[in-house]
């Protein structure tokens, strides 16, 4: 009896440089190398039945990327994730699957992506935190963006439901002054993500530093959840997998 | 020291994957834990490097000892150079990110004339003096192996020490004597001495050369004692007993040949008179079918690869084709994987097997009858007539493949305009005699001409290469003349220009080294690739150097004369060579070597197909 799985993995620094159609051709052979029992499509040109949630830009890292997968025959879980984990290169890694019983596409189910992102900029928490309301009150926040039809100018502000700075409870803020290097500063971001209306994070910062004027090095973008949404609440792909 | 990268370099550069390795199958070790390091460079770009099957086979031979870790090292592409030289990044390895100036042995694989100059700017990227004689103790020894070296003259100021010949033994006895050389805490030349008793290296600082006052050598003897006068290339006796990876690197960024790469046999029975491969491989030496099954298997499962691809100079002289491929297929087909047959000969045989392969698309077929004239075939011994040709083609169309592509050369000995003629005619006949057949009507030619280079050890070494001028005159009157023979015709051609640089290095003499580090100096690399090939900069080298790229390219050599590479020994004898160019002007074809040996001389390394054929008188 055919079953088909929905796993969840992350994507570490080893290979964040990949682009997301190499992401998908490790996944081809590294199921090719476990030997796990995936459904090929018919046809003259076979091909493994396995969907991801959403693109995964070179560069970023994450730790929460989904897809799906038609397997021939029942396999535990636990099995699945273990077996394909041994077939896996260092930088990715399977965490977790469950069985999906519905028929809804991944890629369809994907309607949000939570980022953090790591910066280096001379300023406190507060200083920061004025920037992002006051960024945040704009109606509108047109940004040139690449579309089917080439670059053209879109409205981001809508495709942006939250950004906040990450206070980390050192004991002390961070002081403005800082050393010369200024000083590390975590952004959190839930952006509108999935076929329509996909906002990158490098683009929101890129907008970011635009209007507010901020002079800051992007260190790192992680990828931290993926969501649906069911009843105007977010969802992961796992809450949604049942029903 | 281990290299920092950061996102503002790997970001802004095309494929960063290129540069970070990490790949299925990368070799990890401690490096503190070996004897031996050695950084295997490939002087093109990682996609191509990591096509070529050489470095799997020494990466996972030096790998299999404890005492040694082989890391890999790729010129970078032109964006990446920028990156590292604006960062005062060295140029390092993809396992542990160590500048190649850290490492005990780095080793070049010469694959193309047209990539030297990237070898120096790898050299200089990884922070190792370019020229041999500047290295100090301490510093690497920078050594190469591969095709090109059977005339490593051009190459003789940059390199500690060449390897002629196949690898996978002598690479052993080279670290074997490196381990000895640092027990012994020798000095660097030292090494240098102990290598150079081992058969199939070649330490060019040990040989001095002298000129005639005409420009021509003089000279090559060794300058110490102990040293070989000739260097004997290196070959396997029986492949079976060699390893061969089934582990192989599997790159994330798609590279040329991505696939699984299985070696049928080493060697050619052909003889094709312009074609070097068909004479510094000799003699053919097969893998057996049981080794190959189990090899595809095994790659197959460690691996996770989507295709096998059989490779060999010419797949259909494998004596086992058919059992090997009626395995394959079977197992193939039930792992979802697909199969590859290049280099076929078509006959009925071989176009049901590529039936029973392709069941995707028929897209193309390829032919090279590489000359326009039944006179000229014979003259360059291609074994190939044009009712073959016309019976192959209709076969193909009959079978459904509409896109044919046939491959010719210009320039070659004896060559005229009605040689010429012939290509353009043949592939129109080609069309007329395809129009009855059911695809006939939608049959379409590529027909592509590249310039003829004399190489050395090929029965033409001593011919004069064609003038620029009459290569590109030939190439316009061929373009007119296909024009107005048939619409369904497309015709490329090689740049004339390239192949004459490729000309005087194939052949060159150490003076032409100077050229290369002059060129080098001014920025040439990346010479192989269009977009980036600068032949004016080389022609002002060649002109600051005082030397005349017609003196190597286009000179015809007089069969008495020393030639570049006359102390390099590849087994085939120059009275061979000299025979087989004098029947060439005779228009006299030679057999192959399963229908007759004609004793090149290979017979005695007494291996493969020479243990076998017997001279029929």
């Amino acid at each position: 009896m055919a079953k088909t799985l929905r796993f969840r993995f992350s994507r570490g620094q080893e290979l964040k440089y990949l682009s997301h159609l190499e992401i998908l051709r490790v996944f081809e052979r590294a199921l090719r190398r476990s030997g796990l029992p995936v459904e090929y499509s018919q046809g003259f040109n076979p091909r493994m039945k396995i969907v991801f949630g959403l693109p995964i830009s070179t560069g970023l890292t994450s730790d929460a990327e989904y897809a799906d997968i038609v397997l021939e025959k029942d396999i535990d879980l636990s099995t699945f994730v273990e077996t394909l984990n041994e077939s896996m290169p260092l930088g990715l890694k399977i965490h977790e699957a469950v069985e999906l019983k519905n028929k809804n596409n991944i890629m369809n189910e994907i309607k949000g992506a939570r980022y953090n992102i790591t910066m280096r900029a001379s300023l406190t928490y507060g200083e920061m935190e004025d920037m992002v309301s006051s960024f945040l009150s704009k109606e509108e926040l047109t940004v040139m963006k690449k579309t089917k039809k080439g670059m053209s100018p879109v409205n981001i502000r809508p495709m942006i439901y939250s950004m906040n700075v990450i206070r980390k409870d050192t004991g002390r803020d961070v002081n403005s002054s800082g050393h010369e290097d200024g000083n590390i500063i975590e952004l959190d971001a839930l952006l509108s993500a999935g076929a329509q209306d996909n906002l990158r994070a490098d683009l929101l910062m890129e907008a970011f530093m635009e209007y507010t004027g901020l002079k800051a090095d992007i260190l790192s973008i992680n990828r931290s959840a993926l969501y649906t949404i069911r009843s105007n609440e977010w969802k992961t792909p796992f809450e949604v997998a049942n029903g | 020291m281990r290299i920092e990268l950061n996102d503002k370099i790997l970001l802004d550069v095309k494929k960063p994957a290129k540069y970070t390795g990490n790949e299925w199958n990368m070799v990890r070790k401690n490096p503190e834990d070996v004897a031996v390091r050695f950084a295997f460079c490939f002087p093109d770009d990682y996609e191509i490097g990591m096509s070529h099957l050489g470095m799997k086979i020494l990466y996972h031979i030096l790998n299999k000892r404890d005492d040694t870790y082989c890391e890999r090292a790729f010129a970078p592409w032109i964006d990446m150079e920028d990156k590292l030289r604006e960062n005062n990044i060295p140029l390092y390895t993809l396992e542990t990110y160590t500048p190649l100036c850290e490492f005990d042995i780095v080793g070049f694989t010469l694959q193309y004339e047209m990539s030297y100059s990237n070898i120096l700017n790898m050299l200089d990227l990884g922070k190792i003096p370019v020229l041999a004689k500047e290295r100090k103790e301490g510093m690497p020894f920078v050594i190469a192996g591969g095709p090109c070296t059977v005339n490593p003259e051009p190459l003789a100021d940059f390199f500690d020490f060449f390897v002629i010949g196949e690898g996978e033994e002598i690479t052993n006895e080279i670290i074997d004597a490196y381990k000895e050389w640092k027990k012994a805490g020798e000095k660097r030349e030292k090494f240098l001495e102990r290598v150079a008793l081992i058969e199939g290296v070649y330490v060019p600082s040990f040989y001095d050369v002298e000129y005639n006052d005409d420009g021509t050598i003089k000279s090559i003897t060794p300058n110490r004692e102990n040293v070989p006068g000739k260097v004997k290339r290196r070959i396997i006796n029986n492949l079976d007993t060699v390893d061969f990876p089934d582990e192989i690197i599997v790159p994330f960024v798609g590279t040329v040949h991505d696939r699984i790469m299985l070696e049928l046999f080493r060697g050619c029975i052909r003889g094709c008179r312009f074609c070097q491969a068909g004479f510094i491989y000799r003699p053919v030496r097969e893998r057996s079918y049981d080794n190959l099954l189990d090899l595809a298997k095994s790659a197959v499962e460690k691996t996770g690869y989507e295709e096998i691809s059989l490779v060999s100079l010419s797949t259909s002289d494998y004596s086992q084709l058919p059992e090997l491929c009626n395995a394959l297929i079977e197992y193939t087909e039930g792992q979802k994987v697909s199969l590859a047959l290049p280099s076929l000969r078509l006959d009925n045989f071989s176009l049901g097997l590529m039936d029973k392969v392709s069941k995707v698309r028929k897209s193309g077929l390829t032919f090279a009858p590489e000359a326009g004239t039944q006179r000229l075939r014979d003259v360059i011994n291609k074994g190939i007539t044009e009712e073959d040709l016309l019976n192959s083609v209709r076969m193909a169309v009959e079978g459904g493949w509409n896109n044919v592509k046939l491959y010719f050369m210009m320039g070659l000995p004896t060559e005229t305009m009605e040689d010429i003629d012939g290509i353009a005619d043949l592939g129109i006949k080609l069309i007329h005699a395809c129009r009855d057949l059911p695809h006939g009507k939608t049959l379409n030619i590529t027909l592509s001409t590249s310039c003829f280079v004399p190489k050395p050890f090929t029965p033409f070494q001593w011919e004069p290469m064609d003038e620029i001028d009459n290569l590109m005159q030939k190439q316009y009157h061929l373009k007119d003349r296909i024009k107005k023979g048939s619409r369904r015709i497309t015709y490329n051609y090689h740049e004339a220009k390239l192949s004459m640089l490729e000309a005087v290095f194939a052949r060159g003499d150490r003076r032409t080294g100077k050229v290369l580090y002059t060129a080098w100096k001014k920025g040439c690399k990346f010479d192989g690739w269009d977009e980036y090939f600068e032949f004016d900069k080389w022609m002002e080298a060649f002109e600051e150097c005082g030397i005349d790229p017609k003196f190597y390219a286009n000179r015809k050599r007089a069969f008495t004369e020393i030639l570049p590479w006359d102390h390099i020994n590849i087994g085939v004898s120059k009275r061979f060579l000299k025979n087989e160019c004098e029947k060439a002007y005779m228009g006299e074809t030679t057999e192959n070597c399963t229908a007759n040996c004609s004793f090149c001389g290979v017979q005695g390394y007494k291996a493969g197909i020479c243990t076998r054929t017997k001279r029929s008188v």
